[in-house]
């Protein structure tokens, strides 16, 4: 009898009101677009002069001048900048993926007291914040002659390996022995065995390591700002920063400042709308475990 | 089998461990022991670092320096705000957007579209925007709400500055967290509900955060490690002005108004850093896990 009266669309979890989802996608058409204000506001902005920033600083341009974008593009040496944030984070990255998935595939393979010790080590690694470790790795590297654009990569390397193993471990740990075991009866080497069989099963956490690496690997300011200073080869977010701090704190020049932040910012974002499947995914997956 | 595995552990494990031991582990210990010594960055004021150990005298001037102290609460009151503004908003857009059912994929996009920019570029442009832009809305002629005009020149309005920002930035990112664990929600405790005939609020309590615990512990532990470290939003929106300096910035700026530059002051504070993250995050994870078990 209940079960006669109960709607057919049961299976949905909520009990829908008349006119609740068109309020619903009101409610949230309304936060997308205060959601993309800041970044269509930045961009009008950057088309026009500073009198017309500051003075009608909500308003359209009145006629679409390329004229501080590309001034400002080559202010923040865009090109070169690109180039070497882009080098820094394919390489740093790679070396993130390559050391992770072999490391936690020897510690998921090698479950001895002292891999899950390890691995405890690395994980707590997370919690460490980079400022109480910076000054004496600044220090180190710098007397190896390492504190330039190889020794940056190589630092990445370290910070993005606990999370990595984290992602990895936890992936890894369900992928079958048995399959190991029949490929290793096949006479497969361990090169094989790994980028044939393991690498290929574990590919949707690679997404993940990728995803989340690169991102704060691209945006960082910190560390570059501390290992390059205000070198002749920047990143793009510390060309950014030195642009605008050599322009003076109080005396903004908008007009160079918003097309500079909008040109650091279009890689990624042509990236993320091409890319945005895997964006999700990952992020998705690296909060699943 | 096993004997194949223990073979091969040191020479595919190495890199890794490697660069774990140069970059994290040695630099880390290294910190720790220079924070119990006179370190000048490039020299030691007794000549070497065993001979410049000045015992716990970094720590008792750390905690005497105002503004070491009132960098430690605003971070504190930063975290406390933060973590509870991004939580709930990233809940409500995950709620919304499941009870909207098919054709959201647009807005997850857009709402996810800010964390991929980076903390100084987004400073930038909410400073002119809490500058101009507010000051315009809010000020005199305007709304006349005082306490949201010239938000970055004021140490506490500059907290609720930063909070609404770093909201703005990151509610996208927890939005994606909640949605794949309500996804994970099985449909026939639902159903079971309504059978039962419970209201839409019962429901959400006794099924929906129960089951979104193992969602919420990720949630928080993100939330809370990025609030506790925050620094590039920090140095964009008013670079430590008006007593705004969080711990991650006031760590930067020791060894810079100190002359000779003070590093082993400095390192003290990022050691006190470490354990109030540590601390923090441990006992966040520990209650929520324990919530999950209980759930």
């Amino acid at each position: 009898m209940i079960r006669a009266a109960s709607s057919p669309d049961v299976h949905k979890r909520s009990v829908r009101m008349p006119g609740g989802r068109i309020a619903v996608y009101a409610v949230l058409t309304l936060i997308a677009l205060g959601t993309l204000f800041p970044l269509l506001f930045l961009s009008i902005n950057s088309f026009k002069d500073q009198g017309a920033i500051v003075a009608e600083p909500m308003a359209l341009p009145k006629d679409w001048s390329f004229v501080y974008i590309s001034e400002a593009l080559s202010q923040i040496n865009f090109g070169q900048a690109a180039f070497i944030t882009a080098g820094i984070t394919i390489l740093s990255v790679g070396l993130i993926v390559f050391c992770s998935s072999l490391l936690s595939w020897m510690l998921v393979r090698n479950n001895s007291t002292s891999s899950r010790g390890l691995l405890l080590v690395l994980t707590a690694a997370m919690l460490v914040p980079f400022q109480s470790l910076m000054y004496p790795l600044i220090h180190q590297f710098e007397s190896f002659g390492l504190k330039n654009l190889p020794g940056l990569i190589l630092m990445y390397g370290g910070f993005g390996l606990g999370m990595s193993v984290f992602l990895y471990h936890g992936f890894m740990r369900s992928v079958p022995l048995a399959l190991e075991e029949a490929a290793l009866i096949d006479g497969a080497s361990i090169g094989s065995l790994f980028f044939r069989i393991v690498f290929p099963l574990v590919q949707p956490i690679t997404v993940t390591v990728i995803i989340l690496n690169s991102l704060w690997i691209w945006n960082d300011y910190l560390l570059p700002f501390l290992v390059l200073g205000n070198a002749e080869h920047k990143t793009l977010t510390l060309e950014l920063y030195y642009a605008k701090m050599l322009a003076g704190q109080f005396s903004n020049p908008w007009e160079l400042i918003f097309p500079a932040v909008l040109g650091s910012i279009i890689p990624i974002v042509v990236l993320y709308v091409f890319l945005q499947k895997y964006f999700i995914k990952g992020v998705t997956e690296g909060a699943v475990k | 089998m096993s004997g194949y595995y223990k073979k091969w552990f040191w020479p595919l494990a190495l890199p890794g461990l490697i660069l774990f031991a140069a970059v994290v582990l040695v630099p880390f210990l290294i910190g720790l022991f220079y924070s119990f010594t006179a370190w000048r960055g490039t020299y030691f004021v007794g000549g070497s670092a065993w001979s410049s150990f000045v015992g716990l005298e970094n720590y008792a001037r750390i905690f005497q320096s105002r503004q070491f102290l009132h960098s430690l609460v605003y971070t504190l009151q930063f975290t406390a705000m933060a973590v509870i503004s991004i939580s709930v908003a990233g809940l409500l857009l995950a709620l919304m957007l499941d009870y909207a059912g098919k054709r959201v994929a647009l807005f997850r996009t857009i709402f996810f579209l800010p964390n991929l920019l980076g903390g100084l570029a987004l400073g930038f442009i909410w400073q002119f925007i809490y500058q101009n832009v507010f000051n315009r809305i809010f000020g005199e002629g305007g709304l006349n709400i005082e306490f949201l005009t010239n938000m970055t020149q004021d140490s506490t309005k500059n907290l609720f500055a930063l909070v609404i920002m770093v909201t703005w930035q990151m509610a996208g990112y927890m939005m994606i967290i909640f949605i794949a664990g309500l996804n994970n929600i099985p449909r026939d405790l639902y159903e079971a509900g309504s059978l039962d005939g419970v209201n839409m609020w019962t429901k959400f309590r006794y099924i929906t955060l129960p089951m979104l615990m193992p969602s919420i512990t990720i949630v928080l532990f993100l939330t809370l490690a990025s609030s506790l470290k925050l620094l590039d939003q920090n140095v964009a929106l008013t670079n430590g002005s008006f007593n705004t300096s969080m711990l991650s910035l006031q760590i930067l700026r020791t060894v810079r108004y100190t002359q000779p530059p003070d590093y082993g002051q400095a390192q003290a504070q990022a050691v006190v850093f470490f354990i109030l993250v540590a601390i923090i995050g441990l006992i966040q994870v520990y209650i929520t896990k324990k919530k999950e078990v209980d759930a």
